[in-house]
C-alpha cells in the first residue's frame, strides 16, 4: 500500500504549490541546454527585472511628509525673499481717469501729427540698485487671438525676396495696400506698439534725461536667425524694400524705423519684440534697458522722475490699458511672489499633515503594528 | 468541390475589405472624420498631425492582418492540395483534394484521413468493415467499426467499383456527427434497383482516420464546406477583449466631453464676440469673405475647429501604443521558460495578442478532457486478487521496460490456492475482452527491444481493454491472437495455452459488463466476466468480496477506473443450456436486444469473484494541481467531452475537479427517461438553491467549514433537450433554471457532447446575465468550435493534430501551463494594460483641459 501511494504521488507530479502569483520568482533551473527554441533565461525575458512598488505605511509616508515640508519651506522662503528684493514700479498712463495728464490723448488716432504728448511725474520710494528693465504693458489686447497670431509671414521676415513682394495669404487683410505688397505684412506688424517713452530724473527742478538703451532687448536667435532684412545689391534698405509699401497704420516704412543700419528694417529690436506675440491678453514687453553706470551709484536713485509719453497707440476703443513698468531682475526672473508663496504653502501643509498623521499613528497605530510591512 | 476555405481575404478584396473592417472600429472612424474635417476647414492643427498617425495605425494593422491571412491561405492550400486517390474509368488517379466532386469514388489507405464525407462501399477486409478513429472530430481515440453497404462490399478492386451503378439519396448536410439518413439504390443489370438504407454506420466522416484496414472505397457525398466537420466549425469572428470594450465605452464618454467642450466654447465665443470691439478690434480685422460668411456656417466651422483642437482628448496614439504593448507583451508569454515544454521542444504560441489581458479575467474555463486533461493513453496500474494487491513495477507511458516485468507482492505471498486463483485471474483478463491484434510491422526502436516477447499492437474499441491486456502482458501473460476461434495465450513459462472461444456476451453500457465463455484445452468450460463493480458484486456468490470492495472503492476515489473480474466454471450441461438460450435470443426477430439482455441476466450469475483491476487514464502532468489552483482562484472549471460519462467522471475525480465531498448531481438521459426533464431540473435546482440558501446563513454564522460543493454531470442528449425551444415557449425557463443550477455548482461535467454542443454551452454561459469571461481549452478538431466561441480560446499543441492550435488565440504545450498563463501572465497583462489605458486617458485630460481653459484667455479663437 505504501509503495502504491508513493508511485501515485510520483505520477501525479509535485505537491501542489500555492495559488499566489509567484511574481516571477526563482525560475526553474535551466534543464537541458542547447535547444535553440528554448527561451533564454534572462531577467528581462523571464520578467525578473527588479521592480519597486512602494507600499504606503506610516513608516514611509510620515518621513516623506516631513522631508517635503522641510525642503519646501526654506526654498519657498528663499524665493519669496528674492522676489521681494526685486524693485518694481508700474505706472498706468492710459488716461481713462479725467485727472490723468494723458486724458487728453485718450482718443488719439494713428496718424495725428504732431503726436499728442503727455508727462507723468512719479516718485521712486526706493532706489533701484542693479540694471533696470523698462517695459510697456498692455491689457485686454488679444495678441493671442488665432486670427492675429497667424497673420504674419515668417519667410518674409526672414528676408526672403519672393515673400517680400508676394506675402503669404495668411496676412490678409493686411497683405497688400493699393496693389503693393505690405512689408512687413500682417495684423501683428500692422499694430506695432508705437508710443515713445522717455524718462527724466527731476533733481531740483532740473530734468536730466536717463539713458535708455534700445539694443539688446530682443532674443539673440530672433535678431540673428529668425529676422533678416532682404538681401540684394548694396546695403541700402530703401532700395531693397523697393516695390513694397508700409503697413497701413505705420507712420513710416520699415526701413526708417531707426537710423542705425543694424537696428533698422526687419531687425529693428522693438519690432522683433513686438512680433513675438504674448500668450495672454495682459502682457508686458521689454522696451528699454537702463544700465548701471558705476558701482557707486544705484541705477535709479530714490527720488522724483517724470515720464514723457508720445501717445500714439489707441487702446481705449477695446477697453485696453497701457502701462510703463520699471523693474530689476534676479536669478529667478522678474518679481513673482506667487512661486515663493506656493512653496511655503505646500511645505507647510505637508509638515502639518505629517504632524497630524504622526499623532494619529501614535494614538491608534499600535493596534495593528503587525500589518505594517517593514520597508 | 472539396475546397475548404478558412481565409478572410483574397488578394483583390484585401484593401477595401480590410479598410472597411478597420474603420468599423469607432476610434479609427473617428480619426478618419477628424482628418477629413481638418482637410476641409481651416483648423488650428494641420491635417498631417492626425493623418500620419492614422495612416500608421491602419498600415500596421493591415500588414499584421494580411500576414495572418496569408498564413491561413497557406494552411488552406496545404489542405486543399493534399493528394487523394480516386477512381476514374476503372483506374486509380491521384488528384488534389480540392478537385474532389460529390459522387466521386475515393480510395483511402490505412492511416489516411478521409478527405470528405464518404459512404463506405467496400473495404479490404473480407467482412466489409473498417476501423476508424474519430479523435480529431469528437476526441474519442478509440477505434470504431463502420460497415460497408451490403450490396457493394464485395467489390475489391478499381474495376469492380467502377462498374457499380447506383444512386444515393441523402439528407441536406447537417452538423450532427452521429446522425445520418440516406438511401442507396443499386442497379443490377437493368433490374429493379435494390434500395438499402444508409445510416451513420455507413458514413465515414471527413477528419476521421482509417485504422487497421488496408484500404477502403467510398463515394463522396458531402464535400468541402458541406462536410459535417466543416459544418461544425464556426466562422472565425474577431474577438474583442473586455478591456477594449470598456475602452470603447470610455471613448464614447470622452466623445461626449469633447462635444460638450466644443459646444460650450462655440457658444461662449459668440457671446464674447457680441461686442464689436472684441470681435474686430482695430488691430485684428477680418477679411472681406470672412465678414460675409453666413453666421450659422461660421458657427458650425467654429464648432468643428474646436472639435479638432480638442480631439486629442481621444488619444489616437493609444490604439497604436496599446497594440504595440500587447504585441510586445505577448512575447513575454513565449519567452517564459516555465511554459516551455522540454519533451516537444515547443513553447507557447500567441496567435492573437488582442486578448492578453483577458487571460487575467477568466471566470469560466471550459476544458476538453481527452488529450487536454489526460494524456490520452490508459495505464494499467494495479490489480487486486483475492485481496492481494499487485502493482506492475514500472509505470511508464505504455512502454514496457522489459527487464522490469516483476510485480510487487504487497501482502504476504499467497498460498497454493491463491496461486491458482492468481493464474486464473490473469487468464481471465487475457481472455475476457474483444481486443484485436495487429502485427507490428512498423517496428520502431523502442519496441524492438521486446520483440522477443511477442510484440504486437492491440486494437480495441475500448482503450481500457488495451491497457488491461498490455498490463497483463507485463505481468507475464501475453495474449497472442484469436485464430479459428481459439485464443492463444503465452503464459509465464513461455508456453502457449489455447482456449476455444465459445461465446462472447458483449459489453453494453446498461449491463456495464461483458463475459466470455471459453473452453480450455483440458476441456473445462469457464465463464469469465468483467465489469463495473456495481454490476459484478450482486452477481457474486463467493470470493473475498469485502476486501476487494474496499480496494475498489479506494481506487475509485483516486480516480482510477476499476473493473472487477469474476468467473464460474460451467458444466457441459449448463453450457448447453446457456447456449440454447443465447441462440434463441439471437435468432429472435423482435425485441432481440431485450431478449438478449434477459438471457444475459440469466446466465451471468453466481460468479466467484477473482479480483479487481485499476486502470488509469493518465492525467497530464500537474493537471490536478492546475485545476485546483484555478478553482482556488475562483475560476469555475467545466469539462466538456465527447467521452462516456463514466470515463469522464473518473477523470474528473482524478484531476480533483470533483472532490470526495462533492455531491454529484446527475442530469442525464437515463434520469430524464425516469422522470420528466421538468421534474429533474426542478429537483436539482431545489437541492442547489437550498444549499446556497443555507450557505449564506452559514457564512453569517461563520460555520462555512462543512459547506458542500456540488458537481453537475450532464450529457449531450439532456443538454439538447434543455436547449431545444419548446412550443409553449417555456424553454427560456429551462435554460435559466439550468444556468441557475450550473452557477451554484463548483464543477460541471458535460459528456457526450458534439462539437457544436460544446460551443453552445460556452455561448450559453457567455450570454448569461453576468457576462462572464470564458476560456475554452482543447486540443482536437472537435474543440475548435468551442475555442472559437469562447472569449479566449486556447489550443494544446498536442498529438491530435494542430487544428486546435491553429484556430486558437493561444496555444500551449501542456494543460499545466494554463495555471501560469492565467494566474501570472494574465494578471500581469491585465494590470499593465489597465494602467496603460487609464494613464492614457488621464494624460489626455491633463493635456486638453488647459487648452480648454486657455480658450477663455484668447478670445475663444481656437488658438
Amino acid at each position: 500500500m505504501a509503495v502504491n501511494y508513493s508511485a501515485k504521488e510520483e505520477a501525479d507530479g509535485h505537491p501542489s504549490g500555492g495559488v499566489g502569483v509567484p511574481g516571477g520568482g526563482a525560475g526553474g533551473g535551466g534543464g537541458g541546454a542547447g535547444k535553440t527554441r528554448k527561451p533564454d533565461n534572462t531577467a528581462f525575458k523571464q520578467q525578473r527585472l527588479p521592480a519597486w512598488q512602494p507600499i504606503l505605511t506610516a513608516g514611509t509616508v510620515l518621513p516623506a511628509f516631513f522631508i517635503i515640508g522641510l525642503i519646501f519651506i526654506p526654498i519657498g522662503i528663499g524665493i519669496f525673499v528674492t522676489s521681494n528684493n526685486i524693485r518694481e514700479y508700474e505706472i498706468d498712463y492710459t488716461g481713462t481717469e479725467p485727472s490723468s495728464p494723458c486724458n487728453k490723448c485718450l482718443n488719439v488716432s494713428w496718424d495725428s501729427t504732431p503726436p499728442c504728448t503727455c508727462t507723468i511725474n512719479f516718485t521712486l520710494e526706493h532706489s533701484f540698485e542693479s540694471n533696470v528693465f523698462m517695459y510697456y504693458g498692455l491689457s485686454n489686447f488679444y495678441q493671442n487671438h488665432r486670427r492675429y497670431v497667424k497673420s504674419r509671414d515668417d519667410s518674409q521676415l526672414n528676408g526672403d525676396n519672393s515673400s517680400l513682394h508676394n506675402p503669404s495669404k495668411e496676412c490678409e487683410p493686411y497683405r497688400t495696400n493699393e496693389d503693393k505688397p505690405i512689408a512687413p505684412c500682417g495684423a501683428i506688424a500692422n499694430s506695432m506698439f508705437n508710443d515713445t517713452l522717455e524718462l527724466y530724473r527731476i533733481d531740483n527742478d532740473t530734468r536730466t534725461p536717463i539713458t535708455l538703451i534700445k539694443k539688446g532687448i530682443a532674443w539673440w536667435t530672433d535678431k540673428n536667425v529668425k529676422f533678416r532684412n532682404p538681401t540684394g545689391d548694396g546695403n541700402n534698405l530703401t532700395a531693397l524694400f523697393q516695390g513694397t509699401t508700409k503697413p497701413i497704420n505705420w507712420p513710416k516704412p520699415v526701413y526708417m524705423l531707426d537710423s542705425e543700419p543694424d537696428n533698422n528694417g526687419f531687425i529693428n529690436e522693438d519690432f522683433i519684440v513686438w512680433m513675438r506675440t504674448a500668450a495672454l491678453p495682459t502682457f508686458r514687453k521689454l522696451y528699454r534697458l537702463i544700465e548701471r553706470k558705476n558701482n557707486l551709484q544705484p541705477t535709479l536713485q530714490a527720488g522724483k522722475y517724470s515720464l514723457d509719453i508720445a501717445y500714439n497707440y489707441p487702446v481705449h476703443s477695446f477697453d485696453g490699458r497701457k502701462r510703463m513698468i520699471l523693474s530689476t531682475i534676479s536669478w529667478m526672473g522678474g518679481k513673482n511672489p506667487f512661486l515663493g508663496i506656493a512653496y511655503i504653502t505646500v511645505g507647510s501643509i505637508c509638515f502639518f499633515l505629517g504632524v497630524v498623521l504622526l499623532i494619529i499613528h501614535h494614538k491608534y497605530g499600535n493596534r495593528n503594528t503587525s500589518a505594517d510591512i517593514p520597508n | 468541390d472539396n475546397l475548404c476555405i478558412c481565409f478572410q481575404y483574397t488578394f483583390w478584396n484585401f484593401v477595401p475589405k480590410n479598410l472597411f473592417e478597420q474603420f468599423r472600429r469607432i476610434a479609427n472612424f473617428y480619426f478618419l472624420i477628424i482628418f477629413l474635417v481638418q482637410l476641409i476647414i481651416d483648423t488650428p492643427t494641420s491635417p498631417v498631425t492626425s493623418g500620419l498617425p492614422l495612416l500608421f495605425v491602419i498600415t500596421v494593422t493591415a500588414i499584421k492582418q494580411g500576414y495572418e491571412d496569408w498564413l491561413r491561405h497557406k494552411a488552406d492550400n496545404a489542405m486543399n492540395q493534399c493528394p487523394v486517390h480516386f477512381i476514374q474509368h476503372g483506374k486509380l488517379v491521384r488528384k488534389q483534394s480540392r478537385k474532389l466532386r460529390v459522387g466521386d469514388i475515393v480510395m483511402v489507405k490505412e492511416d489516411e484521413t478521409f478527405p470528405c464525407d464518404l459512404i463506405f462501399l467496400s473495404s479490404s477486409r473480407g467482412d466489409g468493415t473498417c476501423f476508424v478513429t474519430t479523435a480529431s472530430l469528437d476526441g474519442e481515440s478509440s477505434h470504431k467499426t463502420y460497415y460497408a453497404v451490403q450490396d457493394t462490399k464485395a467489390f475489391h478492386n478499381e474495376q469492380e467499383i467502377d462498374a457499380l451503378h447506383a444512386t444515393i439519396e441523402c439528407e441536406q448536410p447537417q452538423p450532427d456527427l452521429y446522425k445520418f439518413v440516406g438511401r442507396i439504390n443499386v442497379y443490377h443489370d437493368r433490374n429493379e434497383p435494390t434500395a438499402r438504407p444508409l445510416g451513420s454506420e455507413n458514413l465515414l466522416l471527413r477528419g476521421a482516420t482509417l485504422k487497421n484496414t488496408e484500404k477502403i472505397f467510398g463515394v463522396a457525398i458531402y464535400t468541402g464546406m458541406e462536410t459535417k466537420m466543416a459544418l461544425n466549425y464556426q466562422a472565425k469572428s474577431q474577438k474583442r477583449s473586455a478591456v477594449e470594450k470598456s475602452m470603447n465605452v470610455f471613448l464614447i464618454v470622452y466623445l461626449c466631453i469633447l462635444i460638450s467642450k466644443a459646444l460650450i466654447n462655440t457658444v461662449l465665443k459668440y457671446v464674447w464676440q457680441s461686442e464689436p470691439f472684441r470681435d474686430e478690434p482695430w488691430y485684428n480685422q477680418k477679411t472681406e469673405p470672412e465678414r460675409k460668411r453666413n453666421l450659422f456656417l461660421r458657427a458650425f466651422t467654429d464648432f468643428l475647429a474646436f472639435m479638432v483642437l480638442f480631439n486629442y482628448i481621444i488619444p489616437v496614439s493609444m490604439y497604436v501604443t496599446v497594440e504595440m504593448q500587447k504585441f510586445l507583451g505577448s512575447y513575454f508569454l513565449t519567452w517564459d521558460e516555465e511554459m516551455f515544454d522540454e519533451d516537444t521542444g515547443e513553447g507557447p504560441l500567441v496567435n492573437t495578442s488582442d486578448l492578453n489581458e483577458e487571460l487575467g479575467q477568466i471566470e469560466y474555463v471550459f476544458t476538453d478532457k481527452t488529450g487536454t486533461l489526460t494524456e490520452n493513453n490508459m495505464e494499467f496500474v494495479e490489480c487486486c486478487i483475492e485481496g492481494h494487491i499487485y502493482v506492475p513495477h514500472v509505470i511508464c507511458n505504455g512502454q514496457i521496460l522489459h527487464d522490469c516485468t516483476g510485480i510487487d507482492m504487497i501482502d504476504s505471498s499467497p498460498g497454493g490456492s491463491g496461486k491458482e486463483r492468481e493464474e486464473l485471474f490473469f487468464r481471465a483478463l487475457c481472455l475476457c475482452h474483444t481486443v484485436q491484434v495487429k502485427d507490428d510491422d512498423s517496428v520502431d526502436g523502442l519496441k524492438k527491444n521486446h520483440l522477443s516477447r511477442g510484440s504486437c499492437i492491440y486494437i480495441s474499441s475500448s482503450p481500457d481493454e488495451v491497457a488491461l491486456v498490455e498490463g497483463i502482458q507485463r505481468l507475464g501473460y501475453t495474449y497472442l491472437r484469436l485464430k479459428d476461434n481459439f485464443m492463444e495465450i503465452l503464459n509465464r513459462e513461455n508456453n502457449i495455452e489455447k482456449f476455444e472461444l465459445l461465446e462472447v456476451l458483449s459489453f453494453d453500457s446498461v449491463r456495464r459488463r461483458m463475459s466470455v465463455i471459453v473452453k480450455s484445452s483440458t476441456g473445462d468450460i469457464f465463464m469469465f466476466c468483467k465489469g463495473a463493480d456495481s454490476s459484478i458484486f450482486p452477481r457474486v456468490k463467493e470470493g473475498k468480496i469485502d476486501q476487494i470492495r474496499s480496494r475498489v472503492e479506494r481506487n475509485a476515489v483516486e480516480g482510477l477506473r476499476t473493473l472487477c473480474v469474476a468467473y464460474k466454471k460451467l458444466t457441459a450441461e449448463e453450457y448447453s443450456n446457456a447456449q440454447k438460450l443465447l441462440q434463441n435470443a439471437k435468432l429472435a426477430l423482435q425485441d432481440r436486444e431485450k431478449k438478449l439482455a434477459e438471457v444475459y441476466e440469466k446466465i451471468e450469475r453466481d460468479f466467484i469473484l477473482l479480483g479487481a483491476t485499476a486502470v488509469e487514464d493518465r492525467l497530464q502532468e500537474k493537471a490536478a494541481d492546475t485545476i485546483e489552483a484555478l478553482q482556488k482562484a475562483g475560476i469555475k472549471v467545466w469539462v466538456l467531452t465527447g467521452d462516456k460519462m463514466e470515463t469522464a467522471a473518473a477523470t474528473c475525480y482524478a484531476c480533483k475537479l470533483f472532490r470526495r465531498n462533492t455531491q454529484i448531481l446527475e442530469l442525464t438521459t437515463k434520469k430524464i427517461e425516469e422522470q420528466s426533464l421538468h421534474d429533474v431540473l426542478f429537483d436539482l435546482s431545489k437541492t442547489v438553491l437550498r444549499h446556497s440558501g443555507s450557505l449564506t446563513r452559514d457564512t453569517f454564522s461563520g460555520l462555512s467549514t462543512d459547506m458542500q460543493d456540488y458537481g453537475l454531470i450532464i450529457d449531450g442528449a439532456a443538454l439538447s433537450l434543455i436547449m431545444k425551444p419548446r412550443q409553449d415557449g417555456s424553454s427560456g425557463n429551462y435554460r435559466e433554471l439550468f444556468l441557475e443550477i450550473c452557477r451554484n455548482c463548483s464543477a460541471v461535467l458535460c459528456c457526450r457532447m458534439a462539437p457544436l454542443q460544446k460551443a453552445q454551452i460556452v455561448k450559453l454561459i457567455k450570454l448569461s446575465k453576468e457576462h462572464p469571461i470564458t476560456l475554452a481549452i482543447g486540443d482536437g478538431a472537435n474543440d475548435v468550435s468551442m475555442i472559437l466561441e469562447a472569449h479566449v480560446g486556447i489550443g494544446i499543441i498536442g498529438k491530435e493534430g494542430r487544428q486546435a492550435a491553429r484556430n486558437s488565440d493561444y496555444a500551449i504545450p501542456k494543460f499545466k501551463h494554463l495555471k501560469k498563463m492565467l494566474l501570472v501572465h494574465g494578471h500581469f497583462y491585465y494590470v499593465r494594460i489597465s494602467e496603460l489605458v487609464q494613464y492614457f486617458f488621464y494624460k489626455n485630460v491633463c493635456f486638453i483641459f488647459p487648452q480648454f481653459l486657455y480658450q477663455f484667455f484668447c478670445g475663444f479663437s481656437q488658438q
